[in-house]
């Protein structure tokens, strides 16, 4: 890993970007390292894109990074659409949600679900997550958000203890557990699927 | 910003919500202001309307904070601009958070401009330490020089998150009100003597541009300099971690002493800033040759990959030795190339499922009329595949444009569509113009009962505060009966309802005004209600597709209905085969997206 790390979080408005930045960030102030983050909301609101980003390191001047070391994808579509913005070599953690935009909806565009090839023609490592199944398990559909963070924290340079740290320091008591089980069912779901594993790490 | 601001000893703050100004009051009201609270804090009807609320305040004695997006200043410029020939008594900071890039607005302005137009000191934060720390900063030199200050932000300020360090709060006694004629009331004869003094107060701010800590050279082990200020100092300190750096946190009086010491210490000097050439005009002024907008971008945001392509090779390229008797030519701006997208569905923002608006819509694109439009959730009814809106060019601009177009015309060709919180913040005065001028119209206004689109904040028209408490709402039927304007309110779900209304009020002589009413979607309780379709009956002719409605999908011979539907019945009124209907729903699911937060 370089002297900084830059992550893109993307998917629809609604879908708990904002706080999956937020949780980011804060496991690595708990890691110990200067953070920086930024996010555009406004218009994307309403069912658009959102992008937010969480750069950490020994020391961060700019809230943006041209180019992601990891993309964090709650959409699939939308984790297609980020591969742009990732480095050579970086890679893409999505969960495997389809929400499609209204040309997909009114039968103008077909959905395309290329991303797990087109990421790998383009070098880049690619772990597909399903987060909603999983935050199913953990209770509530909502943490479907959390249970992604889970498994990206399988290739970001944080300990799980300071992932531990920024749930706990974010969420209110009443919907920590739930959240704490939805994370590690992700993070558990990585080291489970051995194929989708080896190919971030190899 | 909020945090800094209370802690140095903040007594009233109010603005008018837009992005990325509005969560600076809410973080007021989240920290126990409100509109009767210690700290005293309220959304204003407009921009110009909170700068004046905000100048008694300061002239009470109370530190003051006003906040508004960048064309938020545009409204409040008749003040601003005079406010800088009274003074302000205690502190007062205009907030204008700036949008470069214009991810939710309608122009990039660079309202540093106004600094300088009005004469003014500028302060621009880089980060979120700086942010805070800027408040108390403008407070303070507010108050010391007599002037309104003017703290600028842009989205990668005001939408950032980072580590600050929190100061001990400071309290600030409460100033005293004095009667002083010559300096608050501005007739020519006392407004000539103010303005010397503003002009005198001037040349006091820029030897303090000079020493301010806010200032500041940084040494660096190459040859070059970077003149910088706001977030691109961070983006110009990464793309050139060897550069000298005169870093500006009071941009506006430029520090001229500071600018030569630069050039003093290398041999090249850029000046890295987002938009406009603000300073490079400045610095050239001074007659010294700058790189600047001939390379890097004037439009959108910048980023460290950006800087560090426009400079690298200006950089690296041998030392020109440049004719100083020659003038050097003004730059030709340039713009960014946008990068090509790539060929993937497109997700632009759409109106909700549910929402009170597309009815209105549906019906309104029947009528051959054009749709002068205005700034809201509502402006997306322009898009695909709703097209329902001609015109959206500022806040409160529908009515006057539908009266100028039907005056020019001599007849009813255009309407005026415009959400509540909008039509109190500037469409109420161009009604009473159109009802003086005796103007031919109709006011559409699309009241959700809410300012959706900036986060639900209250208006006139609901009496909602910004701390939630519920002060008196304005009828919107009674204030036109008042003006003398015939108005009729109809429920925005009532497609039959509100294209009766509309062929009415078309057909009717004169001006009229149609309430279309219902709640925001987000705010509304959940109907228990939902479409279903008649697989039979429906042909997939794309009437109700046309609706844009998230809710609404082509299955293989039929529509489909997604989970996100709320029942409300709009594409069962446009259907002609009769192949929806609203329905119970049957099983009480989850919904499909979910925030965890």
């Amino acid at each position: 890993m370089s002297a900084s790390t830059t992550v893109a979080l993307v998917g629809v408005g609604g879908q708990g970007i904002l706080l999956a930045s937020v949780l980011l960030a804060n496991a690595a102030l708990a890691e110990g390292y200067a953070v920086k983050a930024s996010e555009v909301k406004g218009m994307a609101q309403r069912g658009g894109s959102v992008l937010a980003s969480v750069r950490f390191g020994r020391q961060i001047f700019s809230p943006i990074g041209p180019r992601a070391d990891v993309v964090i994808a709650t959409e699939l579509l939308e984790g297609r659409r980020a591969l742009d913005l990732l480095r050579r070599d970086g890679a893409v953690v999505s969960a495997t949600t389809r929400l499609a935009p209204g040309v997909v909806l009114r039968g103008e565009r077909t959905y395309p679900d290329d991303l797990h090839a087109a990421a790998l023609a383009r070098g880049l490592h690619v772990l597909l997550v399903d987060a909603e199944e999983l935050a199913r398990q953990a209770g509530t559909l909502r943490a479907a958000n959390v249970a992604l963070l889970g498994a990206a924290s399988t290739v970001l340079p944080l300990s799980e203890e300071a992932w531990h740290v920024a749930l706990e320091r974010i969420l209110p008591e009443r919907i920590l557990q739930i959240n704490r089980r939805a994370f590690d069912l992700g993070r558990d779901a990585v080291r489970r699927d051995a194929v989708t594993a080896e190919e971030v790490w190899e | 910003m909020a945090h800094g601001a209370v802690h140095a000893g903040l007594g009233f703050a109010c603005g008018y919500p837009g992005t990325p100004s509005t969560e600076v009051l809410e973080t007021l009201a989240s920290l126990g202001a409100g509109s009767h609270a210690a700290l005293q804090a309220q959304w204003c009807i407009n921009e110009k309307v909170a700068l004046e609320t905000g100048i008694g305040a300061a002239l009470a004695g109370k530190r003051t904070l006003v906040t508004m997006k960048h064309v938020g200043l545009n409204v409040a410029a008749d003040p601003f601009m005079t406010l800088t020939l009274t003074g302000v008594n205690a502190g007062l900071v205009v907030l204008s958070a700036d949008d470069p890039g214009m991810h939710s607005s309608q122009n990039e302005q660079d309202n540093r401009a106004y600094a300088k137009f009005a004469k003014v000191p500028l302060l621009e934060p880089s980060d979120s330490q700086e942010a805070y720390d800027f408040l108390a900063e403008a407070l303070a030199l507010s108050e010391e020089f007599d002037t309104p200050v003017v703290l600028r932000t842009t989205t990668r300020v005001a939408h950032a998150r980072g580590t600050v360090l929190e100061r001990p709060p400071i309290a600030v006694p409460q100033r005293d009100f004095q009667r002083d004629i010559a300096k608050y009331v501005m007739v020519p004869g006392y407004a000539r003597a103010r303005n010397r003094r503003a002009l005198e107060r001037l040349s006091r701010l820029r030897a303090r541009a000079e020493t301010t800590p806010l200032n500041f050279i940084e040494a660096g082990t190459a040859d070059y300099g970077i003149i910088t200020s706001g977030v691109a100092y961070q983006y110009a300190r990464e793309a050139f971690p060897k550069a000298w750096f005169l870093k500006l946190g009071m941009s506006f009086p430029l520090p001229q002493e500071k600018v030569a010491a630069l050039y003093a210490s290398v041999s090249k000097v850029a000046v890295v800033e987002e938009l406009d050439p603000f300073l490079e005009e400045q610095v050239r002024a001074l007659g010294v040759p700058v790189i600047g907008k001939e390379f890097i971008p004037a439009d959108g945001e910048l980023n460290q990959e950006i800087v560090h392509e426009a400079l690298a090779a200006v950089f690296d390229a041998p030392t020109a030795h440049r004719q100083r008797r020659r003038p050097v030519p003004l730059p030709q701006l340039k713009a960014q190339t946008p990068a090509p997208a790539a060929d993937l569905p497109v997700r632009p923002p759409v109106l909700c499922a549910g929402c009170p608006h597309r009815a209105v819509f549906a019906m309104l694109r029947k009528r051959k009329v054009v749709a002068m439009g205005d700034i809201g959730c509502y402006t997306l009814g322009a898009l695909e595949p709703l097209l329902a809106l001609d015109t959206c060019l500022n806040m409160g601009a529908s009515v006057g444009m539908m009266a100028g177009m039907n005056a020019a015309l001599g007849r009813k060709a255009a309407v005026a569509v415009i959400g509540d919180s909008t039509f109190f913040h500037s469409g109420v005065s161009a009604l009473i113009d159109a009802r003086y001028n005796e103007s031919d119209g109709l006011v559409i206004v699309l009241d959700n009962r809410t300012t959706a689109m900036t986060g639900h904040q209250g208006h006139p028209g609901t009496g909602v505060h910004l701390d939630r408490s519920q002060g008196p709402d304005l009828d919107i039927e009674r204030l036109c009966a008042g003006i003398g304007v015939r108005c009729q309110t109809v429920d925005a779900f009532d497609t039959a309802a509100v294209e009766a209304a509309l062929k009415d009020e078309l057909a009717a002589p004169g001006l009229g005004v149609l309430v279309a009413r219902a709640p925001c979607v987000l705010q509304a309780k959940p109907s228990g209600v939902r479409v279903v379709v008649d697989a039979e009956r429906c042909t997939l002719c794309g009437l109700c597709l046309d609706l844009g409605c998230p809710a609404l999908a082509v299955d293989s011979h039929s529509v489909r209905i997604t989970d996100e539907c709320t029942g409300c019945g709009v594409c069962v009124a446009v259907c002609k085969r009769g192949a929806l209907k609203v329905a119970e729903v049957v099983s009480g699911e989850e919904r499909h997206s979910g925030d965890a937060s």
